[in-house]
């Protein structure tokens, strides 16, 4: 309190310069070059790269024969954990199937040819970036329907985040159209269409086939992120307009928009998050899967938000963004890290207690020895650091203190997707190489780019915003 | 702080401080109303009938209840956890709207804080009588194995339950007391008769308004605030895991902490508006507790809803998903067995029921709003009902599927608790301020 109050501002205008093109340019042509090599590099290796365990090596020749027919996935979902075999009734018929397999399933999958790991990269970066685009586009509606106003000054930069919507739709799409033979071995495993009795027949997947099928999968994925697009272009749309012609009409319209947008959003991003990634542990099942993967969008995209924010700031741009509305982005970072944290436990706890094969082998595969240490720098690098520095008061008015904490926040999601896909798909001849982190460059250049772009054509303000003042003018109280 | 010019005032009538105190004190300092006497009247009536069965049961046994050999204490359960979910909104308003700088949460708090532990005092009955020998009561503390009782089993959610319930209750109740303590004073101040004067100066511990006192009070209130946050989604993430943890059909599903705490919320609200709507009218608060409050209350209503809906079709999508014929069996059981007609009241009271609340006017008109917020009790008392008589009355042995009823001790019980919480709402909006008034005045304040 006892601050004057501020009932006019100047609007700006985003300068993407030369120089910083260049930079972000570089990140992605950098990006580009590493992964070339990465993925050089794993075919010369004969798509064994890491060979930690003899086991591997040994067995590395017969399960590339394998894997050229067969995704990795298939014998790693099968024959994964030694915790599989003293599973009762529903690994039976892993047993039973895929009898050829069995033999090397034991020795510990080495498998997963370059292809399918390179396509896991764009998998995971696609939806990665994706979250970050939509939550962005949660994030605007909420505050619409929840009547906030805080948050009005961000509001462009959270748009333009959204602008990349069509890039995420791109690259979802083109991953399900052409890496699904090397991701999904549900899709694998009905091309091939066993019949009962069959060796290899899976009565599991069979009683899947009404929802793991090429219809919700290559038409449902796009369709919903086509609606995703339309709500983005005309929230989008009615504010820009509003910028044109004030009054607050359009200000009443984008607040249907986004209720309608947000009851869209809870059905359609479960059903993606069940078909892009759940269904690459196909045999799995967890019902708060869909809420996970919502709790790593949000986070990740309020810090994202922040992010752009704090950069926008250090650059002299956003003169009207305080330190309070900082603070409140700060503090939605800490809050939904917790909220991460939460779900997380929900899901890990319940499924650790009650012990069920069909249910624990995703966190067996998840905490072997290749994917434990990044097990655990995930819960840290997620939870323990955000919570821990987050927590003070000064750390969420800090600009350089906030930055550390996102980006502890973003490498430590990103690793928690890493996980989520990398041993489904490659199994434990996983690791973090040259492709990895090209790949990432890649995407993130790239985003950063198309970000920056977006932001540059339209003025950083949405002035004629009923709440912009109360932005302005925000204080945290305490 | 600085608000823009589209958004309606919190309180209405032109109300001046004096104002404030007046309108909040006079139930108080007057004689209580014809309506007050018939509404307490009967709840006491009630009270006498849970006094009636829960002391029967005790001179009994818990062989009066509908005990049976898969079911178990079904009822005793479902109304736990019934009353356990309505004292989620107390915690949710005063802590969580807080941390979102929702004023609207000022009109309301303290009648929602009060039910809350009106409501917790209702589910503790539960787990303390099944126990069937009361005066063991404290067994289920970690107490050295001298008292009688044996070391309590720590990997046992039922266990956790005591804990977080016993906190939750305690940090609800220092809370609400807290915040009561300025409003004490200004009755005390005010006080015409000596044994008022004395009461009200009894609990108002020495208050004297001064900046030293607010001071105080504020970092208390902020570290209650904080303290009861994490509260809000543990007690009921805990009641979750007393099902969750187990290897039981349609319990068994990891979604089961966040949809239960969204379900609580959903009946806490839905009986805060069942109070609220008829307290608001009877003891004319209409400008303290406008439509516009009742209006945010129906979207949290609605929001709330629709997320346990949503985490019904998951659950429903999943069973089907997984291939594990037990839990397809459970949910097509719940759904097309023999009680169906539990889970269709279920699903259309809590799922599509809320949904009229898109409409501006079913927002916005109070009669309705009860009649909305009754069917909103209704459908999560039956949610619980599902989920644990569907579950356990087919259980892996069909030669012991039963069905399941409840007799009349239980019903009794049941409906003495609701006694035994509208007794105790209509002795607090009797003796103590239903609106905070010390809060209330600081938003009058930046609106002059």
């Amino acid at each position: 309190m006892g601050h004057h109050i501020i009932t006019e501002i100047e609007n700006e205008k985003f300068e993407f310069t030369k120089r910083s093109r260049t930079i972000v340019g570089a990140i992605f042509v950098i990006g580009l070059i590493l992964s070339i090599i990465g993925v050089v590099q794993l075919k010369g290796d004969n798509g064994a790269e890491s060979h930690d365990t003899d086991a591997t090596e040994q067995h590395d020749a017969e399960e590339h024969a394998l894997n050229s027919e067969t995704p990795a996935s298939f014998a790693s979902l099968q024959h994964g954990e030694e915790g599989t075999h003293e599973a009762p009734e529903h690994d039976a018929h892993a047993a039973e199937e895929h009898a050829a397999d069995a033999d090397h399933g034991d020795a510990g999958h080495g498998g997963g040819s370059w292809l399918t790991r390179l396509w896991s990269n764009i998998l995971m970066n696609s939806y990665y970036f994706m979250l970050f685009a939509i939550a962005a586009l949660f994030f605007i509606a909420v505050n619409y329907a929840a009547n906030a106003g805080w948050a009005t000054l961000v509001k462009r930069v959270a748009e333009a985040i959204t602008s990349y919507l069509p890039v995420a739709f791109l690259t979802i799409v083109v991953v399900i159209a052409l890496g699904h033979g090397e991701l999904y071995h549900w899709i694998h495993y009905f091309k091939e269409g066993y019949a009962a009795g069959d060796p290899g027949y899976d009565k599991i997947m069979e009683s899947k086939a009404w929802f793991l099928n090429n219809g919700w999968f290559f038409a449902g994925v796009p369709i919903i992120m086509i609606i995703w697009i339309l709500f983005r272009t005309k929230l989008r749309n009615l504010s820009l307009k509003e910028d044109e012609n004030g009054g607050t009409d359009y200000f009443r319209k984008s607040i249907r928009f986004s209720a309608g947008f947000i009851v869209f959003f809870a059905f359609s991003f479960s059903i993606l998050s069940w078909l892009v990634m759940m269904s690459l542990d196909a045999h799995w099942f967890s019902t708060i899967y869909s809420v996970y993967n919502f709790a790593i969008a949000f986070v990740t995209g309020l810090t994202v938000i922040c992010l752009f924010t704090l950069y926008l700031k250090s650059k002299g741009y956003m003169s009207a963004v305080s330190d309070e509305v900082v603070h409140d982005l700060g503090k939605f970072m800490f809050a939904f890290s917790i909220f991460w944290a939460y779900i997380f436990i929900a899901q890990y706890l319940l499924i650790w207690y009650a012990n069920l094969p069909e249910e624990v082998i995703y966190y067996q595969m998840r905490t072997s020895d290749t994917f434990r240490p990044l097990f655990r720098t995930n819960i840290i690098m997620s939870f323990f650091l955000p919570f821990l520095i987050l927590m003070m008061r000064n750390a969420k008015r800090n600009p350089k203190v906030l930055m550390l904490a996102g980006v502890i926040i973003l490498v430590g999601h990103w690793i928690d997707l890493y996980l989520m896909v990398m041993p489904a798909t490659v199994g434990d001849s996983a690791s973090i190489g040259l492709l990895e982190i090209g790949m990432t460059m890649t995407f993130a250049g790239f985003f950063i780019y198309w970000v920056l772009n977006n932001l540059s054509k339209k003025a950083l303000y949405p002035m004629n915003h009923p709440y912009l003042l109360e932005s302005v003018n925000h204080d945290v109280g305490v | 702080m600085f608000e823009a010019n589209i958004r309606k005032p919190l309180v209405t009538g032109g109300k001046t401080l004096t104002d404030v105190s007046n309108d909040i004190c006079r139930p108080i300092e007057n004689k209580p109303t014809k309506l007050w006497w018939l509404g307490f009247s009967i709840s006491f009536l009630l009270l006498m009938v849970f006094v009636g069965t829960i002391g029967w049961t005790t001179w009994e046994g818990i062989g009066t209840w509908g005990v049976n050999k898969s079911v178990m204490w079904g009822w005793d359960i479902t109304n736990f956890v019934f009353w356990v979910g309505i004292g989620h909104a107390g915690t949710l308003i005063s802590a969580i709207l807080l941390l979102f700088r929702q004023k609207w949460r000022m009109s309301i708090n303290r009648s929602a804080e009060a039910m809350t532990i009106f409501a917790v005092i209702c589910a503790a009955m539960f787990p303390l009588f099944h126990m069937g020998r009361v005066w063991l009561g404290y067994w289920p503390l970690p107490l050295p194995n001298a008292f009688g009782s044996l070391w309590v089993n720590f990997n046992s959610p039922l266990l956790w339950d005591v804990f977080a319930i016993s906190t939750y209750f305690s940090v609800s109740l220092l809370f609400w007391y807290l915040g009561l303590i300025p409003d004490i004073a200004t009755v005390r101040d005010r006080a015409t008769s000596k044994a008022r004067k004395f009461w009200y100066g009894f609990f108002a511990m020495g208050w004297n308004g001064s900046a030293r006192n607010w001071h105080r009070y504020e970092v208390v209130a902020l570290i209650l605030a904080g303290v009861s946050t994490p509260l809000v989604l543990s007690v009921h993430t805990i009641v979750s895991m007393d099902f969750a943890t187990s290897v039981i059909p349609g319990w068994h599903t990891t979604i089961f902490p966040p949809y239960f705490v969204a379900g609580a919320i959903f009946s806490g609200f839905g009986m805060v508006l069942t109070l609220l709507v008829i307290a608001r009218s009877v003891l004319n608060l209409q400008d303290y507790i406008t439509v516009e409050h009742l209006e945010a209350m129906t979207k949290v209503v609605m929001l709330t809803g629709s997320m346990v809906g949503l985490a019904y079709l998951t659950e429903f999508f999943i069973a089907f998903y997984s291939g594990v014929e037990y839990e397809q069996y459970a949910f097509r059981n719940r759904a097309f067995g023999p009680y169906w007609w539990a889970y269709w009241t279920m699903m259309s009271c809590n799922l599509l029921a809320p949904q009229v609340f898109w409409f501006k006017w079913a927002r916005t008109t109070p009669w309705f709003i009860f009649i909305m917020s009754i069917i909103v009790n209704i459908g999560m008392w039956f949610e619980r009902f599902v989920i644990i008589v569907t579950s356990l009355h087919r259980d892996y042995l069909p030669s012991s599927w039963v069905m399941y009823s409840a007799t009349w001790v239980e019903v009794g019980i049941f409906l003495g608790t609701m006694g035994l919480f509208f007794t105790a709402f209509f002795l607090f909006s009797k003796f103590l301020p239903v609106v905070n008034m010390a809060e209330i005045k600081s938003i009058l304040k930046s609106r002059e």
